[in-house]
């Protein structure tokens, strides 16, 4: 019979859910909201529904991500260190780095041969690390998130942008906006600028390749390109950058059931039933 | 009312010994000794900071302490610092300077401002100094300079600085080369201490008394050195948790019989405890070194979440402020101001020796590893404090250090040929970040996600040892 596994993962700007038995078979992403509870039975229902499995169906469930506590089904509650580790490790087995580039945080991680972190750096306490700033910058400049990483590349001449701060390069912004410096140049300044603040947190760790970006960040062509420079050194980015997190629970959730099993110990799990929706 | 208010609010810190739940009474009652000194006039009561090598002089020449730097960790720790932060702030003080003097210039404007203490002030408050003692040592800007700002509030409170250098480290040369020049200088400061406190108090100092103060605190010393490696032990008695308490004698009460009576009862209970194989956490999973940096005051509980994930934290870096004389290479001498003098040269020149042996090293990083062999360590843990640039600016620069030079724990890798070999890797670390009283820097929610991977991060290295 086959076996399914789930990982959710409650980051502070979006959520993601995946389901796999050998591979993965469904997965769904979607904006996190205040009512975490209720958006965890959502997103599970809904990815559920993709593939019209039973939620009974689903052997093991382990949630990740700081909302990773309110997620009431899930059977363990494991940091997105170790799972962004076990993900990034099975999509890339020579993976040595790993950036996550999220919504309000950014992270840097050592993981060895066996997808284990073994060292982490994380930023969690400033926007110009974040994918944020760069939501700020956009929406400053009146230009769509999804476009932004493909107008910077069209930059001859970056800007200098002199702010770390967001709401300060907010407002250099603006000013040189005001002064007619294209917003492609305004564009790649920023990813210069955030590339700079992310390198200074990961040169911390021992960078050593391959390192992959993975995150909201890795969608954005700029920025991986800006934190390359920086780095020195090539930046892989997974198919699907923002679900490498609930991938890495899902596949943690397999293995401490196969461990279970070859240890003939029961495997302990939540009781299998969705809340009431009301809302979303 | 508003005390009671504030301790409901936060609540007290489990501890592991019964030596530092007494901590906090015995501070109150110090601090409260201050406040009653000041009110009865019995005694000159002086401003003046911690680990400065004064202890001795100030007790012998009956000089009341008030260490302003204690009285805004004690504001810290019972989070009711930010009214005088804010204070210090509006009166154009920098939120980035050091929290420590922030508070306290916050606090000494109002005391001054209303003639009494300010409402509800931790403790009965800080008693207003008949004169100052600053310093310019380890290379705290702000020692030099709070005393001064202080004045501007205080413009009838002379302040006597005292300098205390030490040799900088080099690797290629022997630092006793030279340290004879720097003995000279630091004898000269303190007997210029001495002479500006005859000054202010109108006493002659006796020399016998201050050698007997010095005999007391170098038998200190040895006992506390003798207690603390005690936390050796597996299980480990006492983890820096409680050593952030139990600090409190051995830099605010030197030189008093009670700081040595303290350390004897701690050491007695520390013995029992290994003898009845009781540890800080039931089930010791991982012992943490506190690698560096002053903890925030305020959130001492996070030891306590590190225990609940069974970590412990036999050892730190930070307070540990003594090494065994009978170790120090320095000369014998009768006179106890050049006793001391060579006490601060050898206490801050004690790693170089072995520093050297080891290219790339350096004696700070040689101090963490001297701590990760022998006390079976398997992670470090620093604390960046914003506001603390002296004891903090090269802590990332010492991990970096010890991951280059040293790399205790053996692994299996895949070498270039795609076969598994024998490798030796560095020890995880975790840089926690926030204040040592400024609360508004501090997310409790962050800090423990950070503690949580951390804690899943040693469980992987566990995995990949070899055994």
């Amino acid at each position: 019979m086959t076996e399914y596994f789930a990982g959710i993962d409650i980051g502070s700007t979006m959520t993601k859910a995946v389901i796999l038995d050998d591979g993965i078979i469904a997965f769904v992403i979607g904006p996190t909201g205040p009512e975490q509870r209720r958006l965890a039975n959502k997103v599970m229902e809904d990815v559920l529904n993709q593939i019209a499995l039973p939620f009974q169906s689903i052997t093991y469930i382990v949630s990740t991500g700081y909302g990773r506590i309110n997620v009431p089904f899930a059977d363990k509650q494991v940091t997105e260190i170790t799972c962004h580790a076990k993900g990034i490790g099975s999509l890339f087995p020579e993976a040595k780095t790993i950036i996550d580039i999220g919504g309000q945080d950014s992270k840097a991680i050592s993981i060895d041969a066996n997808g284990r972190p073994t060292d982490f750096i994380m930023n969690d306490r400033c926007a110009a690390g974040s994918g944020r700033f760069i939501e700020v910058i956009a929406d400053t400049l009146g230009v769509r998130l999804e476009e932004v990483g493909d107008i910077s590349l069209q930059s001859k001449n970056p800007a200098k942008i002199s702010n770390v701060c967001t709401i300060w390069a907010q407002q250099e912004v603006a000013a040189r906006l005001a002064e007619g410096v294209p917003i492609a140049d305004l564009l790649a300044g920023i990813h210069h600028s955030l590339a700079d603040r992310i390198s200074r947190m990961v040169n911390r760790l021992r960078v050593e390749e391959e390192v992959i970006l993975t995150g909201g960040g890795g969608k954005n062509k700029g920025l991986v390109r800006a934190l390359s420079e920086q780095l020195g050194h090539e930046i892989l980015v997974p198919d699907k950058p923002l679900i490498t997190g609930a991938l890495g629970a899902a596949l943690l959730g397999k293995e401490i059931a196969e461990k279970a099993k070859k240890n003939n110990v029961p495997l302990e799990t939540k009781e299998r039933l969705l809340e009431e929706i009301e809302i979303l | 009312m508003a005390e009671e208010q504030k301790a409901k609010e936060h609540k007290k810190r489990r501890t592991a010994t019964h030596a530092a739940a007494s901590i906090g009474p015995m501070v109150k009652e110090a601090i409260g000794g201050t406040v009653r000194a000041r009110a009865e006039g019995t005694h000159k009561i002086a401003y003046t900071f911690i680990v400065c090598q004064h202890d001795e002089i100030l007790r012998a020449l009956d000089v009341v302490p008030v260490w302003t730097e204690n009285y805004a960790g004690i504001c810290g720790a019972k989070r009711d610092a930010e009214r005088f932060l804010q204070r210090a702030e509006s009166l154009g003080f920098s939120r980035s300077l050091c929290t420590y003097a922030l508070c306290g210039l916050g606090f000494d404007q109002w005391r001054e401002e209303l003639g009494e203490m300010p409402p509800d002030a931790p403790w009965g408050g800080q008693a207003r100094p008949d004169f100052m003692i600053s310093s310019g040592q380890i290379l705290c800007d702000p020692r030099s300079k709070w005393y001064q700002a202080a004045q501007q509030f205080m413009p009838d409170v002379p302040i006597y600085n005292i300098d205390l250098p030490y040799p900088l480290y080099d690797p290629k040369r022997d630092h006793r080369e030279v340290w004879g020049y720097y003995h000279k200088y630091i004898v000269e400061q303190l007997r210029g201490l001495v002479a500006f406190i005859e000054e202010q108090t109108g006493k002659k100092m006796d020399y016998d008394r201050l050698k007997e103060l010095v005999a007391l605190s170098d038998k200190t010393w040895n006992l506390i050195h003798e207690t603390y490696e005690l936390r050796r032990a597996v299980p480990c008695p006492m983890g820096t948790g409680d050593a952030m308490n139990t600090m409190v004698p051995m830099v605010f009460m030197m030189a008093t019989q009670e700081a040595y009576d303290f350390y004897a009862g701690l050491k007695k209970e520390l013995e029992e405890k290994i003898a009845n194989k009781e540890g800080v956490v039931k089930d010791e999973k991982y012992r943490l070194l506190w690698g560096g940096g002053l903890p925030s005051w305020f959130a001492l509980t996070d030891f306590n979440y590190f225990n609940s994930k069974g970590a412990v934290f036999p050892a730190e870096t930070t307070y540990r402020m003594v090494q065994p004389l009978y170790e120090m290479d320095i000369p014998e001498t009768d006179d106890p101001i050049e006793h001391l003098a060579w006490k601060w040269l050898g206490y801050w020149t004690f790693w170089y020796d072995k520093a050297r042996k080891r290219p790339g090293s350096h004696p700070d990083v040689e101090w963490l590893i001297d701590y990760i062999e022998n006390y079976k360590i398997d992670g470090v843990v620093m604390h960046e404090a914003f506001s603390c640039r002296s004891w903090h600016v090269g802590l990332i620069w010492q991990l970096h250090q010890l991951a280059k030079i040293y790399r205790p724990i053996p692994v299996l890798v895949l070498g270039e040929d795609g076969k598994k070999k024998e490798d030796r890797r560095e020890l995880p670390s975790l840089v926690l970040e926030s204040d040592i009283i400024d609360i508004t820097s501090y997310s409790e929610v962050d800090t423990r996600n950070k503690i949580d991977a951390f804690i899943e991060t040693l469980e992987a290295v566990e995995k990949s040892k070899i055994k």
